[in-house]
């Protein structure tokens, strides 16, 4: 049996909102992560990447508390994975934004009613919940749209509800797990943009992204996950907020083959 | 605590799931209705035979034939041992003089026939009347064992051994409806508890997104318990309606079965809703312990 270790001693550095030590993850007799340790910072972007399979998903189910370590331990707001109750669990969820790959709008409800679930389910007020809406749907651009079903919107668009979605509890971390996945380059551009904005307004962005070309756009730091262990672990300097290239720059050369 | 906007939220999200599953709903409170109106018809039944059996029980007395040639004074002495056996409430002498008046009486037009005796051939004897915790077939067999060993006393009869029939049939009758009501009610919390898990398998989005906005456990649940409750609700308001219609058309052609009281319409049906929680913390349980987010 490997020792639990603790985490450091001291006060934590208050701009830490995530914390990973010696994270180990297993499934029966998989590993899923093995020794994974980093921490991220109040307001920062940080794209986790890495081969299919390799742990990314992982990394951000252990940050919602939707799985713990075998051994090591999270630490996310303050709240760690070791001690804190169960029941708690569902509080931490509402400081976290997450949107998926597939979006995981509800088909039969409204694009307002989809955003505004988020808020009902947490037991804001109505007026309220009309004011947060109508911010995030202006936001990503959709509120002219807030009456439309899903499927009445193009897929960068349900990733755009999803956005809302994540963002009207107005959380300090946004998780995007491989949220361009499904969108051609142009649409994946928009996201991305999108993204970068909320991170401009101060919530900690994780993107995981298996995409290189996604990851070539990004000017911050990139995590590489491979067979579960953080192989590297860099810190970008793009003097331009614009990031560096964008995912459309081949699209349009001439000659370009693989937009 | 839920806050006021949450359970607004709640109430609309049953009421829309019941009525968006009409046909769910319905099949599964046809199904759990029929399965409670089994129960409740046995329940009856037996409630009915137990019923009976006390009345017959209620008939039940002693008759104690005295030997002939017995003096006053000894007849009379006899009462107060009768009194102190277990059960007796009350004893009454009958003297042979008032057992053939009542036997005149009781033949009416053909009393006459009397006339032809020389002497008066019945008995004295004593009514020994049973207090009604001694009134089933053993306890009276035993005090008439007892009683046939007095020398004072020449036979001992006691009316309805049919009785001992009945407690029989209603004692087999109360064990066979008890196996039948239990598998019953394991069927009823099983049909509930596989209709929510169907409906929670619908909600899967639905549970996903609430989980991942931070809903609290007992949040998530409650619109299945609802659920299942109403469902519960639904099905025993059903069964006792369908029994108390079978009841109106065969009360017309058999008299004195009685019905269920409001008292025990109102528990059943709340019994019914206990099954319908019970179905659905059953299936909640196992649903969300192998819920997941990603």
């Amino acid at each position: 049996m490997k020792a639990e270790p603790a985490i450091p001693r001291g006060p934590l550095d208050p701009r830490t909102i995530i914390a990973f030590y010696h994270v180990d993850l297993r499934y029966r007799d998989q590993t899923a992560l093995a020794d994974v340790s980093f921490s991220i910072s109040n307001g920062e972007f940080v794209c986790i990447t890495g081969p299919s399979g390799a742990g990314k998903s992982s990394v951000l189910r252990l940050i919602t508390m939707d799985l713990f370590p075998t051994h090591g331990q999270v630490v996310v707001r303050g709240m760690v994975s070791t001690t804190m109750k169960r029941s708690r669990i569902p509080l931490l969820r509402r400081e976290i934004g997450f949107v998926f790959q597939d979006f995981r709008l509800l088909d039969d409800r409204s694009i307002y009613a989809n955003v505004a679930f988020a808020q009902l389910v947490v037991g804001v007020p109505q007026p309220a919940i009309k004011k947060n809406v109508m911010r995030v749907l202006t936001q990503v651009g959709l509120w002219d749209k807030r009456d439309r079903l899903p499927q009445q919107l193009s897929g960068g668009e349900q990733q755009r509800v999803a956005i809302a979605r994540a963002m009207v509890n107005s959380p300090k971390i946004l998780l995007a797990d491989e949220p361009t996945g499904n969108l051609d380059p142009v649409t994946a551009q928009e996201i991305i943009d999108l993204v970068f904005r909320i991170n401009d307004g101060g919530t900690c962005v994780v993107f995981s992204t298996h995409d290189h070309e996604i990851v070539k756009t990004f000017g911050q730091r990139v995590m590489v996950i491979k067979d579960g262990r953080l192989v590297s672990d860099e810190e970008r300097r793009v003097p331009d907020r614009d990031r560096g290239p964008r995912l459309t720059d081949h699209m349009y050369r001439p000659g370009g083959s693989d937009a | 605590m839920l806050r006021r906007a949450q359970i607004g939220h709640l109430a609309r999200e049953s009421v829309a799931g019941f009525s968006r599953r009409k046909l769910t709903t319905g099949v599964t409170v046809l199904i759990m209705g029929s399965a409670l109106l089994v129960l409740a018809l046995f329940v009856l039944v037996a409630l009915n035979l137990g019923i009976v059996l006390e009345r017959a029980q209620a008939s039940v007395d002693l008759r104690v034939f005295l030997v002939d040639g017995l003096d006053d004074q000894r007849v009379a002495a006899l009462q107060p041992p009768f009194l102190a056996l277990p059960g007796v409430r009350e004893a009454r002498f009958i003297s042979k003089d008032q057992a053939l008046a009542e036997l005149r009486r009781d033949l009416g037009d053909d009393g006459d026939i009397l006339g032809v005796l020389d002497d008066n051939p019945l008995p004295a004897s004593y009514h020994l009347e049973l207090a009604p915790a001694y009134r089933s077939t053993a306890s009276v067999e035993a005090i008439a064992t007892d009683l046939r060993r007095w020398p004072e006393v020449a036979d001992v009869v006691y009316s309805q051994a049919w009785v001992g029939a009945l407690e029989t049939w209603t004692r087999l009758f109360r064990w066979g409806s008890l196996v039948i009501c239990v598998i019953v009610l394991v069927a009823a919390v099983f049909v509930i508890s596989n209709t929510v898990r169907l409906t929670m398998a619908g909600s899967r989005r639905i549970i996903e997104i609430q989980i991942l906005v931070g809903a609290t456990d007992g949040f998530i649940r409650l619109p299945f318990v609802i659920e299942g409750v109403l469902h519960g609700l639904l099905a025993g308001i059903l069964a006792m309606g369908a029994l108390a219609i079978g009841f109106r058309l065969l009360s017309l052609r058999l008299e004195g079965i009685e019905f269920y009281s409001a008292a025990q319409i109102a528990g059943f049906v709340l019994f019914c809703a206990v099954l319908g929680l019970l179905g659905s913390l059953a299936a909640i349980g196992q649903y969300l312990r192998v819920r997941r987010v990603g």
